[in-house]
């Protein structure tokens, strides 16, 4: 954890409680004001732990703020008023009168339950889908509600509750919950959420498990969530279901999606905004007069309010007020990084291999790779080649997991990791980087490849000595806390590489490195992957377009025509071969090919 | 818990200083007003409030109660819904004023009614008729309207006179209002009816084919089907209740006292239902209506307008009899009122536990109009207890 961390967080809490503070000197309204603020802060900051960081948006997560409100308005209820209005209760929940901290931990613990069981189904969902589906939870838990009546009475209001949620209370879960977003945010783990939401097939590729990581967000988003349902409940006293559903959602979702929802900053910025905005309207709601003029009546303007809000900041700023950066981000814009041990890590022991054995994919009627068989050795630099469609970024695509093979099978030394997930394959020791760039355009280099490198987190350290080595490596090290998305083409490249260098890899695929550099800029990369592959005893798959630098650089070459491997061998020899020439150029240019290969 | 004591220290003070202005500044009487002026409620606390503040406009005209306190109004719009009830009460408490006004349905002024006791100010719902409401809600909690079971005792009263011997109620479970049927087949059942069957319903279902299916099923045939469903369940129901080719009567309750209900042809034609006055011609109430119109420029369509034009009767009563602003003081009064007379009827507080005894009305829709079919007395034998359901 950085230490710009612990003052971003310094911040907040000195903002929060100044505010308590000066809302208990002016006491009544403002009080109630801010304990509403308070509350829905929680809420928000919940909701971003998961949204925010995984970039999936949760209509679902007011149905843990109901689960929690009523459960722990249960617990805390006086006995004799539950006899009268809940009196079909089960007798331990009907006996049962707990203080507001009971109920606090058994409530959200019973929310993250339910959280993990309905997370195990919607993190394996991508996108919209996964966004439907937490909207599908609400309504369904929505409907749970209103039908356990004996515990809820239904769409009736639920009363009677103790009202214990008092200023400082919602203060000090308010601190909590915004420590807990925050370090979960620039955790390691909230690092590999954030890479699979800018990239996920990458982010697997460099050994994160976006899945396990979404669910985890989701869990401990859900717990935070309900806890801003148990101080709600406490606040009221008295609520009905409606209060956890699509207005009280919408407005949530407000101060996320003005905010910014990828940061903490951004949480509290929007909850801030959409908070004087709602009290300034509502205000205005029940008419007003200025300057002698009296305005009617305008009941209803703060969703419309809210909802011009959201369209000015999204028109103006998509991302939100805070899109990426948190403040204290914003303002040191410096790290620590560690400096480059003297010694490269090696890889390991001796003689590994990589082997294809007729490797199918089809792509539903298209084979795009045919009965390919191929073979890397340790510290061996291995060519791909062949014309544009051939197959060559579909088989790198197979063999490091992203796409399953259709038939054969790959061994890894003497294991068959056939269909093993990318994120394994990655552990197994297999970096790669990617034909068009896929970086995780939010993060800084250094995040970047930090991401592969903690990829053993927690079971193993060292992972900043393997940042520093992997940034020196390709030459990076001054720009370790440039954003990824704004490097030039090239630098972009060696992030790559360099993300990948992270996993400390014993095979290493780069698809077209050098493409878009120029001619030194080339010949620098060639001569840092020869000295990468010899003092770190990687074998490297490389495919390129630039034939010089194959019959350069690679030991052996293997040539791919429509899916299948056409020459395999020295570079000299394969240049040589009619069939290559003719896969290029066809027969007719042949002799110009041959001698542009030689020149 | 130190911290918390010292809120609440805090807190009081705070609230002691509050009284303290109020108290010195004796000729005002503050209401503040938690309101559905939007939602689900709207049809029933706009025309309320729109009642209301005809009467505090009268009154204050006329040199404010007693000639002595003026009234100041302020109204918060809680969307029909119970969590910005709470909110909106405790704002308005916090704002020091002397009399709570809370929704037209038990539901949301149940968030209130805590908070008015706690702060020890009367609170009143124009429109909320179960009688669990100022039950369970404290002292300080007050209604306005004929009581379910009341309305209940009245309808089914009516029924058995007319000759119908096979009920079939339908409610939903969803408020406490839904469930006065189940008062209905209360009485019905000790006047020697019989209650064939029973349905239920979830507020907003629109599709009653299921329960209409049961209605038509039932042998022998039933004579009356009551329900105190509302907009807009009542009108889907009735349509299919009538498409299904049922004749039975039916028998509401005043949430379809309002232009709707009049305005649904044929299906509503018949329909008998309780509600809390009638402009007969030459009553106070037909003078009401027309005042009102002189007022707002459109004529009123529902009795609520008169209900919240009488709750602020009520309310002028007791700071009358207390001769004071202080929150106690007027709920002490009200509880005591007799006979206050409001433009739909009598209202008497003493006695009861905060359930007014005023007169209910049968009301038929004919020919797209109202027809009064009686203003029963109820036989207070008869009248079921109050309970939560």
């Amino acid at each position: 954890m950085q230490a710009r961390t612990w003052i971003g967080i310094a911040g907040y809490v000195a903002l929060l409680l100044g505010g308590a503070v000066v809302a208990t000197l002016i006491g009544g309204s403002a009080e109630r004001v801010l304990i509403v603020f308070f509350v829905s802060l929680i809420a928000v900051l919940g909701m971003g732990i998961y949204s925010g960081n995984s970039g999936i948006l949760s209509f679902g997560h007011l149905a843990f703020m109901g689960i929690a409100a009523y459960l722990s308005g249960i617990l805390t209820m006086p006995v004799q008023m539950k006899q009268v209005s809940l009196a079909n209760l089960p007798a331990f929940l009907g006996e049962a009168n707990m203080g507001l901290l009971g109920a606090t931990v058994i409530a959200v613990i019973f929310a993250m339950v339910v959280a993990l069981v309905v997370g195990i189904v919607i993190s394996r969902l991508e996108g919209s889908a996964a966004t439907i589906a937490t909207l599908g939870l609400l309504v369904i838990v929505h409907g749970v509600i209103i039908g356990a009546r004996d515990f809820t009475r239904g769409s009736q209001s639920f009363f009677g509750v103790p009202r214990l949620t008092d200023l400082w209370v919602a203060a000090g879960c308010a601190v909590l919950a915004i420590v807990i977003a925050r370090l979960y945010r620039d955790s390691v783990l909230g690092l590999k959420l954030r890479a699979g939401r800018d990239d996920g097939l990458a982010a697997g590729a460099m050994g994160v498990n976006v899945r396990r990581q979404r669910l985890i967000a989701w869990v401990i988003s859900a717990g935070i969530v309900a806890l801003s349902g148990v101080l709600l409940g406490h606040f009221l006293g008295a609520f009905s279901v409606k209060k956890f559903y699509f207005v009280d959602t919408f407005a949530l979702l407000a101060m996320l999606i003005v905010g910014g929802m990828a940061t903490v900053t951004g949480a509290l910025a929007g909850a801030i905004l959409i908070t004087i905005v709602t009290e300034v309207l509502r205000r205005l709601e029940s008419g007003l007069v200025i300057f002698g003029y009296e305005l009617p009546d305008m009941f209803g303007s703060t969703n419309i309010g809210i909802g011009l809000i959201i369209l000015f900041v999204m028109w103006k700023r998509a991302g939100g007020i805070f899109d990426r950066l948190e403040w204290d981000e914003l303002i040191f814009r410096r790290t620590r990084t560690a400096a480059a041990p003297e010694e490269m890590p090696h890889a390991a022991e001796e003689g590994h291999t990589l082997r294809a054995e007729k490797v199918t994919k089809a792509f539903d009627g298209l084979i795009a790779v045919n009965e390919v068989s191929v073979a890397v050795g340790q510290s061996e630099i291995v060519g791909l080649i062949g014309p544009n469609g051939s197959g060559k970024t579909t088989l790198l695509n197979v063999l490091s997991g992203v796409l399953p093979v259709t038939s054969g099978r790959v061994f890894l030394d003497d294991d068959d990791v056939t269909g093993a997930s990318s994120a394994r394959l990655a552990g197994l020791g297999i970096g790669r980087t990617f034909q068009n760039i896929r970086l995780f355009t939010s993060l800084s280099v250094k995040q970047n490849v930090a991401v592969a490198a903690l990829r053993q987190w927690p079971a193993a350290s060292g992972a900043d000595e393997k940042v520093a080595a992997a940034l020196a490596a390709m030459g990076l090290t001054d720009k370790a806390d440039t954003q990824a998305s704004t490097l030039s083409y090239g630098d972009q490249r060696r992030v790559e590489i360099a993300r990948a260098l992270a996993l400390e890899p014993r095979f290493l695929f780069l698809d077209e490195p050098a493409a878009g550099m120029n001619r030194e800029e080339t010949d620098a990369l060639m001569a840092d992957l020869k000295g990468l592959c010899q003092t770190r005893g990687m074998g490297i798959l490389i495919v390129d377009h630039d034939l010089p630098l194959i019959m350069r650089l690679c030991e052996r070459v293997v040539v791919m025509n429509e899916g299948r491997v056409i020459a395999e061998g020295e570079p000299a020899a394969v240049q040589k071969d009619p069939g290559v020439v003719e896969a290029y150029l066809g027969a007719k240019g042949s002799q110009q090919v041959a001698d542009a290969l030689s020149s | 818990m130190r911290k918390t004591s010292l809120g609440l220290l805090a807190a009081t003070a705070l609230a002691a200083a509050g009284i303290a202005t109020g108290a010195s500044a004796q000729d005002v009487l503050k209401i503040g007003a938690a309101s559905a002026q939007t939602g689900g409620l709207a049809p029933y606390d706009g025309p309320a409030m729109e009642g209301f503040k005809m009467a505090v406009d009268e009154i204050n005209a006329a040199g404010g109660i007693g000639g002595k306190y003026m009234i100041e109004l302020e109204i918060i719009d809680i969307r029909s819904d119970a969590a910005q009830t709470a909110i909106a009460a405790q704002e308005l408490l916090d704002g020091g004023i002397n009399v709570l006004i809370t929704p037209s349905d038990a539901d949301p002024s149940f968030a209130a009614a805590a908070l008015a006791t706690e702060a020890q100010v009367p609170a009143f719902s124009p429109g909320a008729s179960s009688p669990t409401l100022p039950l369970m809600g404290g002292d300080y909690m007050f209604a306005n309207f004929p009581g379910d079971n009341v309305q209940a005792t009245v309808s089914a009263s009516w029924a058995i006179e007319q000759g119908f011997k096979n009920a079939y109620i339908l409610y939903s479970p969803d408020t406490q209002y839904t469930t006065l049927p189940l008062y209905f087949s209360d009485v019905f059942a000790a006047l020697g009816g019989t209650v064939a069957g029973q349905g239920t319903y979830v507020i907003g279902q629109q599709d009653f084919s299921a329960e209409i299916t049961k209605i038509k099923a039932l042998d022998p045939p039933v004579d009356v089907v009551m329900t105190a469903a509302y907009e807009p369940d009542f009108p889907a129901f009735v349509r299919q209740l009538r498409a299904a080719g049922i004749t039975a009567q039916v028998i509401g309750s005043d949430g379809i006292d309002s232009p709707t209900t009049f305005s649904l042809g044929d299906a509503a034609e018949g329909v008998v239902f309780t509600t809390a006055g009638h402009p007969t011609p030459g009553s106070d109430l037909e003078a009401f209506f027309a005042k009102f119109e002189e007022v707002y420029g459109r004529p009123a369509d529902t009795i609520f307008a008169a209900v919240g034009y009488d709750l602020m009767k009520v309310i002028e009563a007791g700071v009358l009899a207390a001769d004071s602003v202080e929150g106690a003081a007027i709920r002490d009064a009200v509880a005591e009122l007799e006979d206050v007379k409001g433009v739909t009827s009598a209202i008497t507080y003493k006695g009861t536990t905060g359930m007014p005894v005023r007169q209910v009305t049968l009301i038929r829709v004919k020919d797209g109009e109202r027809e009064l079919v009686g203003q029963p007395s109820p036989d207070p034998a008869l009248v079921p207890a109050p309970r939560m359901q």
